[in-house]
C-alpha cells in the first residue's frame, strides 16, 4: 500500500515536473514571507528582515533539489538523464558502437544457438498437462543403472496393483504404415499406445479427443498436428472422417496439439492408434503374453499428494514380489523413475557431455569477443582522460562516473545481445537442416525460446559488466595532475605489461585454441571423405517400399521385390538392381553375435555382427568386391540357409582358414557361409571394420521381417531424377498404393553420414573464424595506440635519424612479441582440448602436424599484417609536427 | 546561523512535526517557528531539512497538505495529520520514551 503511493506520488511529480517545481517555488516563497513578516513584527526593518530570511534559507535551488531527492523518482531521474548522455556520447562514436555490438552479438549467437539447444532437450519440460507428476518407467536388470523397456505382462502387474498413480499407461515407440488416398502414398511413423495414454498425458487436443477406455482394439487415429496440416490441409471436419493406413480403415477421433512429438525426445511420431492394432500394422509384433519380451514404454501419472520417493518404494516392493513369483523371467528385475519427455537416460550423459563440451567453447567465444571490446574500451577511455579529469576535478564523485561507465558498456551489451539472438534465430535455422542418415523420422529441429532469450539477456549484462568494469574502474581513477595536463594519466609508471597487452595475449591463445579445434575438424572431414568406405560411392539410387505395411504376405513380398528388380533392370541407363532390408551406414540395424559350429569359441563375448538380407545381384550392384566362393543365388526359401560373410567376420571366426562351407549360428538360426567378400563401413564412416554377415532374402524374410522396408539399390548412369521417376512409375503400376520413401543417390546418403564431421566443422568453423577475427582487430587495435601514444617518442627519434625502417621494426617487434608468447602459451592448450575431441575425429590424429604446424603459421602472419599497418604510421610521423604540438 | 536540526537524531525531526501538527493544521513556516518556541530555542529547523522531510511524509500518507488562505490572507500550503500520521505519532512517542529511559539508565549507571 505505501509502496504503491509513493509509486504513484513519484510517477506524479515526475511526469509533472514543472507544476512540482511552481508548487515548491510558491511553497517557499510563502515561507519567506512568513518568516520577514514575523521578523519585522519583532521590530526588524524590512531590509534586514529581507536579508537575514534569505540567508536562513540558503539557496532556493538547493532547498528544491532537496525536495526532489527525498523520493526514489530522483533516482530515475538521475538515471534516465545519465542514459540519455550515454547515447548521446556514443552516437557521436558510431565506428566504436558497431565493433563493439558486433563483436558481442557475434558472441551472444554463438551461445544462443548452443543453449538453444541445450533448452530444447534438456530444459523443455514434456508439452503434456502438469509435466512435473508425469513419470516415465524403466526396468533394470540386475542393479545396472539403465535401462529396458518393458513386457507387457509386468506393465500390466503395474498397472493393476501400483497405488502411486492415478494412470498408468504404455506405446510401443514407433510404426511405420503409409497413408493412401487423396494425393500419393506416403510412408508416416506413428505410435502405438494403451486407450489411457492421452488421459494420462493430459493433452489439450485441437480437435475431438483421444482414446476412450474401449477403444483399446477400436480402429480409431489420432493425427499428428503437422500431419493433419500437409497432408488433410488442417480440414477443421477431419474428425468423424475416415482414412485409409496400411490398407485398413481408421476412423479419426482427434488431432494432437500443435508441437506434440509424442514422450521421447528426438523421436517425431504422426499418429496415434490404439496398441491392439499393432498387429494390423507390423508383420509378426511382439508377443503381448512373454513376460520376458520387453518391448513397451510405460508413462505413469503421479497420483496427487505422492511424491516421487513413495512412488520408487512401492516399485521397488512390485519388484521384490515379481523376483520371487516370476523367478524364471524377473530375477534381477528393478525400476527406475524418469522424468517423462526427458532425453533417455542411456544417451544422457553422453549428450550432455557433448552439450557442455559445445558450451565451453561458445563461452570461450564469447571470452574472446569480451577481450576485445574491453580493449577498445581502454582505448577510448584513455581518449577521455581528460574529460574525467575535469569532472573529478569539478567535483563528481568516482561512482558517479563509475555508474556512467558501466551503463554505456551495458548498453553496448544489450545492443550485442540483441543482434545476437537475431543471428542465433538464423543459426538455430541452419542447424535445424542438419539431417541424421537414420532410417526413422528425428525431430532434431532447434529454436530461440523464451529460455534462450532470458538467457541471452542475462549473458549480455554479465558480458557488460566483464568487459566494462576494468576500463571503466581504470578511467575514473585517472592521475588527475597529468590528465589536466593533457598527459597520459592512465600509465602508472612501473608497470612492465599493461593491461591492453595482457588482453590481447588472451585474445589470441583462447582463438588459437580454437581455430586449432577448427583446423582438426576440418582436416577430419576431409579425413572422412577419403574413407575407404568398401562399396561404391557414386552412381546408385536407392528408393523403399515396405509392401508388408500393406497387407503383403511374406511369399507375395519377395514375388513384388522379385518383379520390382526385373522391371527396373530393363530401364534405360540401369546396369544392375538389387533390393536389401537396409543401406549400409544407416547407424545400425540387426546384429546378433555369431559362434562358429565344431570350433572352440575364441574368449569373451561372440563378435557382434551387422546382418544385412540381400537380394542376388546386391554385391554387384554396390560395388562390394568378392574375395573367394560364390554370390548368393535366387536361393530356394525352404532349403538349409546361406550366407556370404566379410573379410572382418572370417578373419574373427576362422582367423586364417578358409570359412568357405563352414556354418555359423547367430541369432539362433545357422547358415552356412558361401562366400567372402570385402570389408565396408557398416555402420558410421569413423568405425573399426565390424563383421558383417550377408544372408538370403528368400529365405529370411518371412521369418525375419525388416520393419524399415525393402531399399531397391540401383547402380545406373545418366539422369538419377529421370530414373527415379521412371522407377516410380513401375512400382506404381505393379501397385498404386504402395507408397515410396527414401528415395536418395548414394552420394546424398554419404552426405547425410558426413553428419557430425559435417556438424562440427561447421560449427568450429564458424566459431574460429569469429575468433581470429576478433583477435585480429584486438591486435590492430593495441598496437595503433600504442602508435598513437608513442607518436611523441617516435618523432623524437625520427628527428634524431631513425630511419623509417627502424621505426616500423620497433612497432612490429613490440606486437609480434606479444604473439609470439600468446602461441606459446596457446599451442599447448590447443594440444590438451584436442585430445578431448579425439572421439570424433576421422582418419586425423588429434596430434596432426599439418593442423598445428599450419594454424601458428596463419596467426603470425595475420599478426604481422595487423602490426604492420599501424607500424606504416608509425614511420610517417612528421617530427616537426609532433615536436612543435606536444612540446 | 547554524541548523542546529541536523543535531536532531535522524527521523526524530518527523516525530516532532508530527506532534506539531497534532495541534491543528500549520503551514511550513508555522511548524518552523512552533518547534523553535515549545524547544525554547534549541532547535531551529532549516527549510532545507523541513521541506525534504513534509515532502516524505506526504508521500507516506502519514500527512496531507492543501493550499490555505493564512490569517494575512496569503496562500500557504497547510500540512494536516492524517490518521496513520496519528498513529504514526503516539507509537513514535512510546518508542522514544522507552528509548530515553534506557539511554538515561545507561548513563545514570
Amino acid at each position: 500500500m505505501k509502496a504503491l503511493r509513493s509509486l504513484v506520488g513519484g510517477m506524479k511529480a515526475l511526469f509533472d515536473k514543472k507544476r512540482r517545481n511552481s508548487d515548491i517555488d510558491e511553497e517557499l516563497q510563502s515561507y519567506m514571507d512568513a518568516a520577514v513578516e514575523e521578523k519585522m513584527r519583532r521590530g526588524m526593518d524590512r531590509e534586514r528582515a529581507l536579508r537575514v530570511v534569505r540567508a536562513d534559507v540558503g539557496s532556493v535551488e538547493v532547498v528544491k533539489h532537496r525536495v526532489w531527492s527525498a523520493g526514489w523518482e530522483a533516482a530515475a531521474e538521475s538515471l534516465w538523464s545519465d542514459l540519455r548522455y550515454t547515447v548521446r556520447r556514443l552516437s557521436r562514436s558510431p565506428g566504436l558502437v558497431l565493433t563493439v555490438i558486433v563483436s558481442i552479438g557475434l558472441g551472444i549467437a554463438a551461445n544462443a544457438t548452443i543453449f538453444s539447444i541445450v533448452s530444447r532437450v534438456a530444459l523443455k519440460p514434456a508439452p503434456v498437462g502438469d509435466p512435473s507428476r508425469l513419470i516415465t518407467l524403466y526396468e533394470t536388470h540386475d542393479g545396472d543403472q539403465c535401462c529396458n523397456e518393458f513386457s507387457a505382462p509386468i506393465y500390466h502387474d503395474v498397472r493393476d496393483q501400483a497405488k502411486s498413480f492415478s494412470g498408468v499407461s504404455a506405446y510401443y515407440e514407433l510404426v511405420p504404415a503409409s497413408i493412401s488416398g487423396g494425393s500419393e502414398p506416403e510412408r508416416v511413423w506413428g505410435q502405438t499406445v494403451t486407450a489411457n495414454y492421452f488421459d494420462v498425458a493430459d493433452l489439450r487436443m485441437t480437435l475431438g479427443r483421444g482414446f476412450s477406455r474401449d477403444e483399446e482394439r477400436a480402429p480409431v487415429i489420432v493425427l499428428g498436428h503437422g500431419l493433419w496440416q500437409r497432408r488433410f490441409g488442417g480440414d477443421p471436419a477431419i474428425v468423424g472422417k475416415t482414412i485409409s493406413l496400411s490398407g485398413h480403415v481408421y476412423s479419426v477421433v482427434g488431432v494432437a496439439p500443435a508441437g506434440y512429438r509424442g514422450l521421447d525426445q528426438l523421436l517425431d511420431p504422426q499418429f496415434w492408434v490404439p496398441l491392439g492394432e499393432l498387429a494390423e500394422l507390423v508383420p509378426n509384433p511382439p508377443d503381448a503374453n512373454v513376460r520376458s519380451w520387453h518391448w513397451l514404454r510405460v508413462v505413469a501419472r503421479l497420483r496427487p499428494g505422492v511424491t516421487r520417493a513413495e512412488a520408487i518404494a512401492e516399485l521397488n516392493v512390485f519388484a521384490q514380489h515379481f523376483r520371487e513369483t516370476h523367478a524364471d523371467t524377473d530375477t534381477g528385475l528393478g525400476f527406475r523413475l524418469e522424468q517423462a519427455g526427458s532425453l533417455p537416460p542411456r544417451d544422457k550423459p553422453a549428450i550432455l557431455l557433448f552439450l557442455a563440451a559445445l558450451s565451453v567453447v561458445v563461452l570461450l567465444v564469447l571470452c574472446i569477443a569480451c577481450a576485445n571490446v574491453a580493449n577498445l574500451l581502454l582505448a577510448l577511455a584513455a581518449s577521455r582522460q581528460k574529460e574525467m579529469g575535469v569532472r573529478l576535478a569539478l567535483g563528481a564523485t568516482r561512482s558517479q562516473l563509475l555508474r556512467q561507465m558501466l551503463m554505456e558498456s551495458l548498453l553496448l551489451a544489450l545492443g550485442g545481445g540483441l543482434l545476437g539472438v537475431l543471428l542465433s534465430v538464423w543459426g538455430t535455422s541452419a542447424l535445424s537442416a542438419f539431417r541424421l542418415p537414420a532410417p526413422i523420422p528425428l525431430d532434431l529441429s532447434v529454436s530461440v525460446d523464451w529460455r534462450v532469450v532470458l538467457y541471452s539477456f542475462l549473458l549480455s549484462l554479465v558480458a557488460g559488466v566483464v568487459f566494462g568494469f576494468v576500463p571503466a574502474w581504470q578511467a575514473s581513477r585517472p592521475v588527475l595532475s597529468s590528465a589536466l595536463k593533457g598527459e597520459d594519466a592512465l600509465a602508472r609508471p612501473g608497470r612492465r605489461f599493461s593491461l591492453r597487452s595482457i588482453l590481447v595475449v588472451v585474445q589470441i591463445s583462447l582463438s588459437l585454441v580454437l581455430l586449432c579445434a577448427t583446423g582438426l575438424f576440418l582436416r577430419s572431414l576431409q579425413g572422412a571423405s577419403k574413407i575407404d568406405i568398401g562399396f561404391r560411392s557414386r552412381g546408385v539410387l536407392m528408393m523403399a517400399v515396405d509392401p508388408q505395411a500393406h497387407g503383403y504376405t511374406p511369399t507375395r513380398t519377395l514375388q513384388l521385390l522379385a518383379a520390382l528388380r526385373q522391371r527396373i533392370a530393363t530401364l534405360p541407363g540401369v546396369s544392375s538392381v538389387a533390393s536389401a532390408d537396409l543401406v549400409p551406414l544407416s547407424m545400425g540395424g540387426r546384429s546378433d553375435g555369431f559362434v562358429a559350429e565344431g570350433r572352440t569359441a575364441p574368449s569373451g563375448d561372440p563378435p557382434g555382427t551387422e546382418l544385412y538380407m540381400v537380394s542376388p545381384g546386391y554385391f554387384e550392384t554396390m560395388g562390394i568386391p568378392r574375395v573367394s566362393g560364390r554370390d548368393l543365388a535366387e536361393e530356394n526359401p525352404v532349403a538349409p540357409k546361406v550366407a556370404v560373410v566379410n573379410e572382418e567376420f572370417a578373419q574373427r571366426l576362422f582367423q586364417h582358414d578358409s570359412p568357405i562351407g563352414q556354418r555359423v549360428t547367430g541369432g539362433g538360426v545357422t547358415y552356412q557361409i558361401v562366400g567372402v567378400v570385402g570389408n565396408i563401413k557398416s555402420r558410421t564412416l569413423g568405425e573399426e571394420d565390424r563383421p558383417v554377415l550377408y544372408r538370403s532374402i528368400n529365405q529370411n524374410l518371412s521369418g525375419d521381417p525388416s520393419f524399415n522396408g525393402y531399399s531397391l539399390m540401383v547402380r545406373y548412369t545418366g539422369d538419377p531424377s529421370a530414373l527415379s521417376a521412371a522407377i516410380r512409375h513401375e512400382i506404381n503400376s505393379l501397385d498404386p498404393a504402395l507408397a515410396v520413401f527414401n528415395t536418395q543417390t548414394i552420394e546424398e546418403h554419404l552426405r547425410d553420414a558426413l553428419f557430425l564431421p559435417r556438424l562440427a566443422g561447421t560449427l568450429f568453423g564458424v566459431f574460429g573464424f569469429i575468433g581470429i577475427l576478433l583477435a585480429t582487430v584486438g591486435l590492430y587495435g593495441v598496437m595503433s595506440y600504442t602508435v598513437s601514444r608513442r607518436t611523441h617518442e617516435i618523432g623524437i627519434r625520427i628527428a634524431l635519424g631513425a630511419q623509417t625502417g627502424a621505426v616500423q621494426k620497433l612497432i612490429v617487434t613490440q606486437g609480434m612479441r606479444l604473439t609470439v608468447i600468446a602461441i606459446a602459451l596457446g599451442l599447448p592448450l590447443a594440444l590438451a582440448a584436442s585430445k578431448l575431441s579425439a572421439s570424433i575425429l576421422y582418419g586425423v590424429r588429434p596430434h596432426d602436424l599439418v593442423t598445428f604446424t599450419t594454424i601458428p603459421v596463419i596467426f603470425l602472419v595475420v599478426a604481422l599484417l595487423a602490426c604492420w599497418i599501424p607500424s606504416r604510421r608509425a614511420s610517417r610521423v612528421d617530427p616537426m609536427k609532433t615536436l612543435r604540438c606536444v612540446g | 546561523m547554524a541548523d542546529k536540526s541536523s543535531d536532531l537524531v535522524q527521523g526524530t525531526l518527523e516525530m516532532l512535526v508530527l506532534k506539531t501538527l497534532a495541534a491543528g493544521p500549520m503551514h511550513g513556516y508555522g511548524i518552523t517557528l512552533r518547534i523553535e518556541q515549545m524547544s525554547q530555542g534549541v532547535f531551529q529547523v532549516n527549510p532545507g531539512s523541513l521541506f525534504p522531510a513534509l515532502s516524505r511524509m506526504e508521500r507516506a500518507g502519514s500527512i496531507k497538505a492543501e493550499w490555505r488562505a493564512t490569517e494575512n490572507n496569503r496562500r500557504a500550503k497547510y500540512y494536516l495529520l492524517t490518521d496513520q500520521g496519528q498513529a504514526a505519532l503516539k507509537s513514535e512517542t512510546e518508542t522514544w520514551g522507552r528509548q530515553i529511559v534506557a539511554i538515561n539508565r545507561i548513563l545514570e549507571a
